[in-house]
């Protein structure tokens, strides 16, 4: 007897909590890379978790779905959030961890920087190149994503080319 | 020969066993795809550097926040539907038919202890001895008799603490000093008296035994078409929540479960049903133990979530529960016919803390 469940929706899978014990991390860390912010990742991972609480998504397959549903959801917010931006500078400046406050305002304008390239890029690069610096093998992202695994290196090669363009553009002096 | 794909460079960086050897020896003569690789390879370290966050997840919290929407979720759409199917899910067990304390707070009690059962359930701690598959395997209560629910118990948030104490006629609990952490003022959330009432049925418990193959024990004289009144609550719950709506402290108190009984004794019927096939015998001989006097307090406890030891609040024999993963803690107690519940995602000595200083007013 798991969670209880309400009126005309589906049940809450039994498994829940077992599979949110061995994958809340990895679903975090997943939406941090999207986001760069780990409050907004634990709300990704909440809504992702919530979703796969109510589906029949099999147990096996549920490291992979909950990798690619992270993705996504970072990805619609970082779409949608304007407001995150200002929120991520607040807190970042008062980031303890970087020695010089200099190499912060770099680190701070930069990872925006990288948040913004990223939601410009098409929607199958973005989630490829999250993926696979999310640890998941080719074969797990061309499955995720309808890819062949040979093109899977393409997509990911091409969103890391733009990123870096984004990057060093922005980083020559003006 | 011709070059490989800038896609191929690129997996040669993370996976080379997935590359072709014919690439890779390609490669490793080609000064031009050489140097496409170290390309690759810049690109991905640079963009793995630009992507990667330092974190360190809390997996306790987020799945206690998680329960709590869930068990948010449930109270959102409760209406009728709900408890009655927490009625339902009780009273599936003959066992629990048998002893009421047991089934209201298997599942019914809500009114008891509202949002604090909510985190129980959330965490697993079904508050009955048997391991889930126990649960899953104990018969439907309606092979023995018919069951029918005559009150809901109607949980809702009351407007305050005059309303909750107007709706349940119980007193309000005053915390001395609360715990470090939790802060503000409660919300109060209340449940009316529940009532169930089981009838049993010689013929239908003598077809479930039938079909599970096994003769049905001859029912004591005057058993056949007894009538057992299950009943709970009022109930009412003051709950502190984090900023997020999870529960950080609930202190509850309800009017205990109670069974009555019309014809045979009550006591007499639940060691006749305790006899029925189809019950594990380590359950059934610490239900044994149990009265329906509203008294006994049976707190069954899934033991791979959590641990639960007898401690004493002001003079009370009472069951402290800990998760083992430290997330939470609960004490629970029953006295003068009433149920009394102190949990949170607080240290279990906190818990006790709050539940040993506890005030009533009226």
């Amino acid at each position: 007897m798991a969670v209880s469940t309400p009126g005309r929706r589906a049940p809450v899978r039994a498994d829940l909590e077992q599979v949110f014990r061995a994958a809340y991390a990895r679903v975090v860390a997943v939406a941090a890379r999207v986001l760069g912010s780990r409050d907004e990742a634990e709300d990704v991972a909440q809504e992702v978790f919530l979703s796969f609480g109510r589906s029949g998504v099999p147990a096996g397959e549920a490291p992979a779905w909950l990798s690619v549903a992270a993705a996504h959801t970072a990805l619609n917010h970082l779409r949608s959030g304007r407001r995150r931006a200002s929120r991520e500078r607040v807190a970042g400046v008062a980031d303890p961890v970087s020695p010089d406050v200099a190499d912060a305002v770099v680190t701070l304008d930069e990872r925006r920087r990288v948040r913004a390239a990223l939601a410009r890029l098409p929607r199958r690069q973005a989630l490829a190149l999250v993926l696979r610096h999310s640890g998941l093998s080719y074969a797990e992202v061309a499955a995720a994503l309808g890819l062949s695994p040979g093109s899977v290196g393409t997509v990911v090669r091409r969103a890391e080319s733009a990123l870096r363009k984004e990057l060093s553009h922005h980083a020559s002096p003006e | 020969m011709r070059h490989p794909s800038d896609g191929t460079l690129r997996r040669l960086v993370d996976e080379p066993a997935g590359v072709p050897d014919v690439d890779r020896a390609h490669v490793a003569a080609c000064p031009g795809c050489l140097s496409g690789l170290a390309a690759a390879q810049r690109d991905a370290t640079l963009t793995g550097a630009a992507l990667d966050v330092e974190l360190s997840t809390d997996v306790a919290a987020g799945w206690h926040r998680l329960a709590g929407t869930l068990a948010a979720d449930g109270r959102r759409h409760p209406a009728t539907a709900r408890p009655a199917r927490r009625w339902r899910t009780a009273l599936r067990s003959p066992v629990i038919a048998a002893v009421a304390a047991v089934a209201v707070l298997a599942g019914a009690s809500a009114a008891a202890a509202a949002n604090w059962l909510e985190i129980f359930r959330t965490e697993r701690v079904a508050p009955v001895t048997f391991s889930q598959a126990d649960l899953v395997e104990l018969p439907d209560l309606s092979a023995y008799g018919t069951v029918e629910v005559t009150h809901r118990p109607q949980l809702r948030e009351a407007n305050g603490p005059a309303a909750a104490r107007q709706a349940t006629g119980l007193p309000l609990p005053q915390v001395g000093k609360l715990p470090r952490g939790v802060t503000g003022a409660p919300t109060y959330r209340v449940g009316d008296r529940m009532e169930a009432v089981f009838t049993f049925s010689a013929e239908q418990a003598a077809r479930t035994a039938a079909a599970a193959g096994e003769p049905l024990p001859p029912p004591p004289a005057g058993l056949d078409g007894s009538r057992f009144r299950l009943v709970a609550g009022p109930g009412l719950a003051a709950v502190w929540s984090e900023a997020r709506g999870v529960p950080a402290l609930i202190v509850a108190r309800a009017v205990a479960p109670t069974a009555y009984s019309s014809g045979t004794p009550f006591q007499t019927a639940r060691d006749y049903l305790l006899s029925l096939p189809g019950l594990p015998a380590d359950v059934a001989a610490q239900l044994r133990h149990f009265s329906a006097d509203g008294a006994t307090l049976p707190l069954p406890v899934a033991a791979d979530q959590l641990s639960s030891r007898p401690v004493d609040v002001g003079g009370v024999p009472a069951t402290l529960l800990t998760a083992r993963d430290g997330s939470m803690a609960g004490v629970v107690w029953a006295h003068d016919g009433q149920l009394t519940a102190v949990a949170g995602s607080i240290s279990a000595d906190e818990v006790l803390s709050v539940a040993r200083e506890l005030r009533w007013t009226r």
